[in-house]
């Protein structure tokens, strides 16, 4: 007598997670670091030298959201792994009719929800700070906002998407790394690095294309093919409405991250059935 | 052993083949991003590797980074300290290549502040060779050309680097000819002001290039909206008829104003 | 009928270092758990226990042999669906209540909303935590732990539970609790598996034992079968004067038997403190 694989209890696997990770004391502190940051961005206008104000605002956002949601991203997805198998609370969960599959990919979308929440959080904030200073400008220089708003609040919220995507994508690695890894320190430091081996994938595809020796060609080629462009998952330097991408794009854009997601969620299945609990 | 060894293979396979399957879904945005930002390619001359890494790892916080580096190139440039003042200049423009502001000043510190400090650390204006300060000012203002060059290709249509540009070949390498294209360039660009023009015309007749800066201010009189006192239309025909008394301008060849 | 567990074989081998080496765990373990009664696993620390209930969990591989739970291979999803656990000095989502641990269990079982209320209460209540079900399980204790473990254990009526040292730092009161806890899901037809090191309460408790050392199954059979042989009988009797004892002494010797102990018996601690303390203290009234 088999048990079909059950979205339900992959979904109360996802829910028990995320109940878990919003109590815990780092998601608050980096939560409130992130919030101070967008807020205190209006304050260190006066050092953005000229460039325009709202887009060094917009910087300091997504800057807060790239940073502080790495890091919790990262710690959140080994932390609430590790949690499990050390506090064997993973050894009477394991022991019910329930599939290896259906509890780490659980945990994968537990933490998905947790960044949801974060990156909306974040961009609602920005948006309301954006919203409001836009309109200070216009009413100090109507001259230069003849056409209205400057800034397009669609490219904001895709700005919003785009880096919750890389956060999903980032958890679904780092749960890759915790499937086989031995501690939660070892998880979390690979974890950061795939982060940065993601943002700089562009150079290393480059770099393959161009080296001349073998060793070189192999390990670019190996870089760039086996880690997602980060650098791809971003806004470009404008969040005018007439650079707001097509929805095909958009698309794209959702299917690319998701399916890197998905990827490195099943590889870690595959290899987690392996793992001695 | 040989069950890890297996999952690794597995793991790197299936990555790469994710790599195969899903590089194709984002390939033309991708293209699209590389043209608009070029710390994004690696390629000569764009100090690209560090932009590129610095961009990639830093993102939104590049302008905070930035901005606190500038800071730091001013106490540099308080103290003279030409080679700390050249890096930290140079490492903002790298770290965010979007500001105007910072190619401007920092083109401007290469091509003014640099030949003084150099002449003086020297011994002073009376003491080094005229041929030696000359040497000088064109090795920096080559410094400066090169940077303003390199801001271009981030700048594609900025104004005020052309007109920078300008000022150098004019103010630091005597060369008006140099300026005359410069401002040429300038005001091929949008919403470029009309001053610009303007400047072309006075710098190729200070040139001794008379017949051409006549062809360039019939050129330009046409397109400047007359009630607008920026842009000077009167001031240009003025100026037309000053170099047709020069260059001796029969009547009948004489430039009439289409409105 | 199947029975409830089946080992066949059973090796488990860990991987020691870097060279190959491999520490065995589980030795060849053949065992045979019929089903419907209170078997005891015993054995010193590192002898196995724990790893064959886990290769039975399949929460490891075994390295060979085979583990069977009523004919189904173990490492199959659907045979876990006849199994209730609970492990030693368990650990559970601090965040949630008594009743909302069971009913997330439950719901992983595959019950659905309608049945799960009321087995959630049944079991509760058959554990005796009603009163504290509400609580958030960070503030129980040690026995509150256990006894909501073993609510979570059953909140899917399995057919077969396996307690790891149920009554781990217990009170008395509780283990007793639990000892007659664990003979009523006997005698209502499930095979418990129980693992202690508290010999006295196995004995008392269960209806036939296996004992490992080193990953080997030493012996295995009743406890009289194992206990007994001696060849020797022990009776109460009322207290007897230094007379008559002599005079019993002397009677038994005339019959050719010796008289090889004779010690004032009282009630026992465990008597004492159940009477003093009551056994009304089980019903969520622990500190």
């Amino acid at each position: 007598m088999g048990a079909p694989f059950s979205f339900l209890r992959l979904g109360l696997v996802a829910q028990n997670t995320l109940r878990e990770a919003v109590r815990q004391r780092l998601l608050h502190l980096f939560v409130g670091l992130a919030l101070a940051l967008v807020l205190g961005a209006r304050g260190l206008r006066d050092f953005n030298f000229g460039a325009p104000e709202l887009k060094f605002i917009a910087d300091c956002g997504f800057g807060a959201m790239t940073l502080f949601g790495s890091a919790l991203t990262i710690a959140a997805t080994a932390q609430l792994f590790f949690s499990e198998i050390e506090n064997r609370t993973a050894l009477t969960l394991l022991a019910k009719p329930v599939w290896r599959a259906e509890f780490l990919l659980g945990k994968l979308v537990g933490v998905a929800l947790l960044t949801a929440l974060f990156c909306a959080l974040l961009t609602g904030l920005l948006a309301a700070v954006l919203w409001v200073r836009e309109g200070e400008l216009m009413a100090l220089d109507p001259e230069g906002f003849r056409g209205g708003r400057a800034v397009s609040y669609a490219m904001v919220a895709l700005g919003g998407w785009l880096q919750w995507l890389r956060l999903v994508v980032l958890a679904a690695f780092t749960l890759l790394v915790a499937s086989f890894a031995r501690t939660q320190v070892f998880a979390v430091v690979c974890g950061f690095g795939v982060l940065v081996i993601c943002h700089l994938q562009h150079l290393a595809q480059e770099a393959y294309t161009r080296a001349g020796s073998g060793v070189g060609v192999a390990l670019g080629g190996l870089v760039g093919g086996m880690f997602p462009n980060f650098q791809v998952l971003s806004l470009a330097d404008s969040l005018a409405a007439a650079d707001l991408p097509a929805l095909g794009t958009w698309v794209r854009l959702t299917a690319y991250g998701l399916g890197w997601a998905l990827v490195a969620g099943l590889l870690a299945v595959l290899s987690f059935r392996r793992r001695e609990i | 052993m040989k069950s890890r060894l297996g999952l690794a293979v597995v793991v790197c396979a299936g990555l790469a083949l994710a790599g195969q399957v899903l590089a194709p879904l984002v390939a033309e945005p991708w293209r699209q991003r590389r043209e608009r930002e070029p710390a994004l390619r690696l390629e000569p001359g764009v100090a690209a590797a560090g932009q590129g890494v610095t961009l990639a790892l830093l993102g939104g916080f590049r302008a905070l980074v930035a901005d606190a580096a500038w800071i730091q190139m001013y106490a540099r440039w308080e103290r003279r300290d030409l080679a700390g003042t050249e890096a930290f200049a140079r490492l903002v423009t790298t770290v965010d290549p979007r500001p105007v502001y910072f190619w401007l000043n920092a083109a401007r510190i290469l091509a003014y502040d640099f030949p003084a400090w150099r002449i003086e650390a020297a011994g002073g204006y009376d003491a080094v060779p005229a041929a030696a300060q000359r040497a000088v000012n064109e090795a920096q203002a080559a410094a400066a050309l090169e940077l303003l060059g390199a801001a271009r290709r981030r700048h594609p249509d900025s104004v005020d680097l052309w007109v920078e540009e300008a000022n150098i070949h004019l103010n630091r390498r005597g060369d008006p000819l140099g300026a005359a294209v410069a401002y040429r360039e300038a005001w091929a660009r949008p919403r470029a002001p009309y001053y610009v023009a303007r400047l072309r015309a006075e710098v190729l007749r200070r040139a001794g290039r008379r017949a051409e800066a006549l062809a360039w201010l019939r050129e330009i009189h046409p397109a400047l909206p007359a009630g607008d006192p920026g842009a000077g239309a009167e001031l240009v025909l003025q100026r037309i008829r000053e170099l047709e008394a020069e260059l001796g301008v029969p009547a009948g060849e004489a430039y009439r104003p289409t409105r | 009928m199947a029975p409830a567990l089946e080992t066949r074989g059973l090796v488990k081998d860990f991987p020691v270092g870097l060279r190959g080496v491999k520490l065995r765990a589980v030795d060849h373990l053949d065992l045979t758990v019929p089903a419907g009664m209170i078997y005891g696993l015993l054995g010193p620390n590192g002898s196995g226990k724990s790893t064959t209930i886990k290769a039975l969990l399949g929460l490891v591989a075994p390295s060979a042999g085979e583990c069977r739970i009523f004919g189904q291979p173990s490492g199959e999803v659907g045979a876990r669906r006849e199994v209730g656990y609970l492990p030693e000095a368990p650990y559970f989502y601090r965040h949630l209540t008594g009743r909302e641990l069971v009913g997330f269990y439950g719901r992983m079982c595959g019950l659905g909303r309608r049945e799960l209320a009321g087995r959630v209460e049944t079991v509760v209540a058959q554990v005796g935590m009603t009163a504290a079900a509400d609580r958030a399980v960070e503030t129980y204790s040690k026995g509150m732990l256990q006894r909501i473990g073993l609510a979570q254990a059953l909140v899917h009526d399995p057919r077969l539970l396996i307690l790891d040292e149920p009554t781990a730092g217990v009170d008395p009161v509780g283990s007793a609790a639990m000892a007659d806890l664990i003979r009523s899901l006997r005698d209502a037809g499930k095979t418990v598996l129980l693992t202690s090191h508290l010999l006295g309460q196995m004995e008392a408790l269960c209806d036939r034992v296996a004992i490992l050392d080193r990953g080997r199954l030493v012996a295995e059979g009743t406890v009289a079968e194992l206990a007994g042989g001696a060849g020797r009988h022990c009776l109460e009797v009322d207290r007897l004067d230094e007379p008559q004892l002599a005079e019993l002494r002397a009677w038994l010797a005339a019959r050719g038997r010796g008289l090889h102990g004779v010690t004032a018996a009282g009630r026992g601690l465990d008597a004492v403190f159940l009477e003093r303390v009551g056994r009304g203290q089980v019903e969520g009234r622990e500190p």
